[in-house]
């Protein structure tokens, strides 16, 4: 029961597959095969121990299939990068790591899908293999294991017993599971759930909402398996995944019904979910990790409030003499745990709450977002905590006329929440639409070319792109790199760029190819950041693509100097003084 | 040992016998063409072509004028400073290998070649001994290993019927001169009616004059072609072939279909890895069998792992850079 090449033979036929709904049946199909005909004449604790390992299997095949070797929630996670699992591959296959393996895993964009075929295809693998049949249960405790590891010849001794025990194919899901990321194969923790409800007979959005609340497929399945979905609940100090915004987009905005949205102030600072209760205060960023001892002072200023039991979405932004700072500002505090009294000083905070998840006991996240603001509105008032106002807009004008004033006040744009919404948590829909834009653009010159991963796999997607120094005394080369972007373009653009970097190679480096300078690129960020570790001196917040300007030439790449002047502008961009805030409301305190 | 120039494209010259392997060279008095796909052919009509009929057949319907020695394989010809015979190299209908004899030695050059042999070829035979090999690489990298034809022909018929049966035209992705008539012969034997996009299908003609069974086949007809399995290159994809049909299923017969970047960029229902070129091992094959003093490696965008696998094996390589082949070539 629950074997683990059977499962990693369905995740293939899925990945093969094209319809979303045919994965999902797919998908409850195998899930019914490892569940207990329970009529079999099986008695006592035979039939009790039967039922255990089938439920165990069920719950280990949606993790599995969504969610990675360990729950998200436990936080755990097996430190092996993806180089150590090449590298061991290589050796258990007898390649040479850097002259084969490099070349296989820029072809496939892929390096679990190189290891498999490699395991597959070389004739001198073959007498080493000791096949041998993994139970679900079984790859658990080899995670489990794996994660107990204390050093590298541990961790080596496991890996050369997978590379020899399993077969190619359980070798590249084995891989894809334990990096806890995507398995590759378009199949989503939604068609996950849907598959489960399909199979367990239980209503999908039911199951939507204890995902949601477990935060661990693993944890649904079993409550689906045994029934219990009813018991799953809302509890303090487990963040839920956040509800996010789509970009409004020029066709939404023609067929946007304004009078159904609210506006917002688009605050540019870090996203966080406030926990409070029990005389604990506890922050969690957009990831899920908790952040509370990177910002002390502000935990220290929620308990000082002595909130009743809540959980509360909003912004930390840099505030300071009634002006919300620029982005740049708070970027100084982020990842410093424990920072110094120094830098709370310098860079004081503050918390605008917008949405209410959790109160007076009970979770209040399918209440419609007018019901939970006015919740939201009367605790806020009542603790003197700020929270975001709330604009009523009729037209796109008005929507412009905000972002206009929304970004004098330092913040980035405008978000449109759907009044009658629900906390969608972990979506994004048409529900919380953002409209913002970039801070700025650079003509910069494309000197090296990257090998793509995933979907992107076989084709040059990730570029480094460099700033003229040539006229900079501070520099011997030509040009520095300022940034990478992987994004932007269209396909067509990037199969334009692919055939023209064939003509322009220098040099390779495993999957990097180093340009002759002459592909001047538009690309537009979001800011510009101080980074010692580059060699500029300065990299970009979210770069990509605007335009390829073929029209231009290396001649025409922007300078350094013209960073530095663009970050200055930044950095001195005086927002406007809140003295009464508009962007949000900030109660009085009594 | 012969020393090498490029031909521009894909073409080798041997400057001291005046002969280009491949496309063409302005000093050539003779080119060798191994076959008749378009990144071969020779740049002017003014060269003296030497090929097998077939090859010439093909290069006639497209488009060729010039004058053409046709040479059937295993027979003997002298030119003015080598002797030159032709093997078949099982890549498509009509290719072939060159074996070159002169002072300078024994040199095979492979052009484009597959083993064991396309089914709708000539075959694949080496000659006994060869001093030199110049040897094409296009799948140089030990991820590609071909499964058996037959399990590609079966899983192929398979997919082809179920299609079928859901109310679905199948649509088979592959270029004109070669792949497009090794799919109509795997599916032949189902006896189901089968269109190929119309510029492929002149070409097929040739292959039923030579004895290969090609099935129900008609020209692609757009008013006709709903139900029927359906047989185009991918570059058809987006200049309207069969765009009215909306219950179409699309498969992908391609080497380079082996990869999953691959089959998810060309969102596909299916991907048949049916190459006409020898896989890596089958590369490694051929060159041990043949135990040349020296290889040169052609036709291939990763030279250096080919040379690493070669020279362990203990043979002299080289890598004749000049004719990489990208990956977006037809495999």
């Amino acid at each position: 029961m629950g074997n683990f090449l059977a499962f990693c033979e369905v995740l293939e036929v899925i990945g093969r597959t094209r319809s979303t709904g045919r994965k999902s049946e797919l998908f409850a199909t195998y899930l019914d095969s490892l569940n207990v005909n329970r009529d079999q004449r099986l008695v006592g604790d035979d039939l009790d121990q039967i039922i255990h390992e089938s439920e165990i299997s069920i719950a280990l095949a949606c993790q599995y299939a969504g969610e990675g070797a360990f729950r998200k929630t436990t936080g755990k996670r097996v430190g092996i990068g993806s180089r150590t699992l090449a590298l061991s591959a290589s050796n258990f296959c007898d390649i040479d790591y850097d002259v084969v393996f490099k070349a296989c895993r820029t072809v496939t964009g892929s390096g679990s899908e190189a290891i498999s075929l490699l395991l597959k295809n070389l004739p001198g693998v073959k007498p080493k293999l000791r096949p041998h049949e993994w139970t679900l249960v079984q790859v658990e405790s080899l995670f489990e294991r794996l994660s107990e590891c204390r050093n590298r010849d541990e961790k080596e001794q496991i890996l050369q017993q997978v590379w020899g025990e399993m077969t190619p194919l359980e070798c590249k899901y084995w891989i894809r599971i334990l990096g806890q990321g995507s398995l590759r194969i378009g199949f989503d923790s939604r068609s996950i759930l849907r598959a489960l409800s399909r199979f367990s007979g239980q209503e999908f959005e039911q199951l939507r909402y204890v995902h949601m609340l477990t935060g661990s497929l693993y944890d649904t399945a079993r409550k689906a398996v045994r029934r219990e979905l009813e018991s799953a609940h809302f509890e303090l100090f487990r963040p839920v995944s956040f509800m996010l915004a789509a970009p409004l987009s020029k066709k939404d905005v023609s067929a946007l019904d304004f009078s159904q949205y609210v506006a917002e102030e688009k605050f540019d600072g870090i996203r966080c979910q406030v926990h409070v209760g029990e005389g604990r205060v506890s922050l969690y960023s957009r990831d899920l990790n908790e952040i509370s001892e990177s910002f002390p002072d502000l935990v220290e200023w929620f308990r000082f409030k002595s909130l009743t039991p809540i959980v509360l979405d909003g912004e930390i932004v840099a505030f300071e003499k009634n002006r919300i700072l620029p982005f740049q500002r708070l970027q100084k505090r982020l990842g410093v745990k424990n920072p110094g009294e120094k830098l709370i000083q310098e860079i004081p905070l503050l918390f605008i709450g917008y949405d209410l998840l959790y109160h007076h006991g009970k979770e209040v996240v399918n209440e419609p977002l007018e019901v939970r603001r006015e919740m939201l509105e009367s605790v806020c008032d009542s603790f003197g905590v700020s929270f975001s106002r709330q604009f009523a807009v009729y037209n796109i004008d008005e929507v412009r006329t905000l972002f206009d004033a929304a970004r004098a006040r330092g913040n980035e744009g405008v978000m449109l929440k759907k009044k009658s919404s629900s906390y969608e948590f972990g979506q994004r829909r048409q529900t919380w639409l953002k409209v913002k834009e970039p801070a700025g653009s650079l003509d910069v010159v494309i000197l090296y070319a990257h090998a793509g991963s995933g979907k992107r796999g076989g084709t040059y997607s990730d570029f480094t792109l460099g700033i003229s120094v040539r006229e900079d005394n501070r520099f011997e080369e030509e040009f520095v790199p300022i940034g990478k972007a992987y994004g932007g373009y269209t396909d067509q653009e990037l199969r334009k760029l692919n055939q023209r970097i064939r003509t322009l190679i220098l040099d390779r480096f495993g999957p990097t190819l180093a340009l002759r300078p002459e592909i001047v690129v538009e690309l537009e960020f979001d800011a510009i950041q101080v980074n010692k570790r580059t060699k500029a001196g300065y990299s970009l917040r979210f770069p990509r693509f605007r335009a390829i300007r073929w029209d231009l030439s290396v001649s025409d790449v922007d300078t350094l100097v013209d960073v530095e002047r663009l970050l200055i502008e930044q950095e001195d961009r005086v927002t406007e003084s809140q003295i009464k805030p508009i962007s949000f409301i900030l109660p009085d305190t009594k | 040992m012969y020393p090498f120039e490029s031909a521009g494209g894909h073409g080798i010259y041997l400057p001291q016998l005046k002969l280009s392997l491949d496309n063409s060279h302005r000093e050539a008095e003779w080119v060798f063409i191994s076959h008749a796909h378009a990144d071969h052919l020779p740049r002017d009509r003014h060269s003296r072509v030497i090929a097998t009929p077939f090859t010439h057949q093909f290069m006639r319907l497209r488009g060729f004028k010039g004058e053409c020695s046709e040479l059937p394989f295993r027979e003997r010809l002298s030119l003015s400073k080598c002797d030159v015979t032709l093997f078949p190299a099982g890549h498509i209908l009509g290719s072939a290998m060159i074996l070159i004899e002169s002072d300078a030695g024994r040199l095979l050059y492979t052009g484009d070649t597959k083993t064991p042999p396309s089914p709708v070829t000539e075959g694949f035979d080496l000659p006994e001994e060869v001093d030199e090999l110049i040897i094409e690489a296009t799948f140089g990298l030990p991820i590609y290993k071909w499964q058996p034809i037959e399990e590609i022909q079966a899983a192929m018929q398979k997919f082809a019927l179920q299609s079928l049966q859901d109310g679905y035209t199948p649509l088979f992705l592959g270029y004109n001169l070669g792949k497009a008539q090794e799919i109509l012969h795997l599916l032949a034997p189902l006896g189901v009616d089968m269109q190929i996009h119309g510029a492929g299908f002149p070409y097929c003609e040739v292959y039923q004059q030579a004895g290969f069974d090609l099935g129900n086949v008609r020209a692609y007809n757009r008013a006709t072609c709903e139900g029927s399995i359906l047989v185009a290159p991918s570059s058809a994809l987006g200049s309207g072939f069969a765009s009215h049909v909306s219950r179409i299923r699309t498969a992908f017969c391609s080497g380079w279909a082996l990869t999953e970047a691959r089959r998810m960029q060309m969102n596909l229902d299916a991907a048949f890895v049916l190459s006409d070129h020898l896989d890596f091992f089958e590369l490694l094959d051929v060159c041990k069998t043949l135990a040349p003093k020296r290889i040169h490696i052609t036709h291939t965008p990763n030279p250096t792992v080919v040379q690493h696998f070669l020279e362990k094996a203990g043979h002299q390589v080289s890598s004749l850079e000049f004719s990489p082949r990208s990956e977006d070539a037809d495999g």
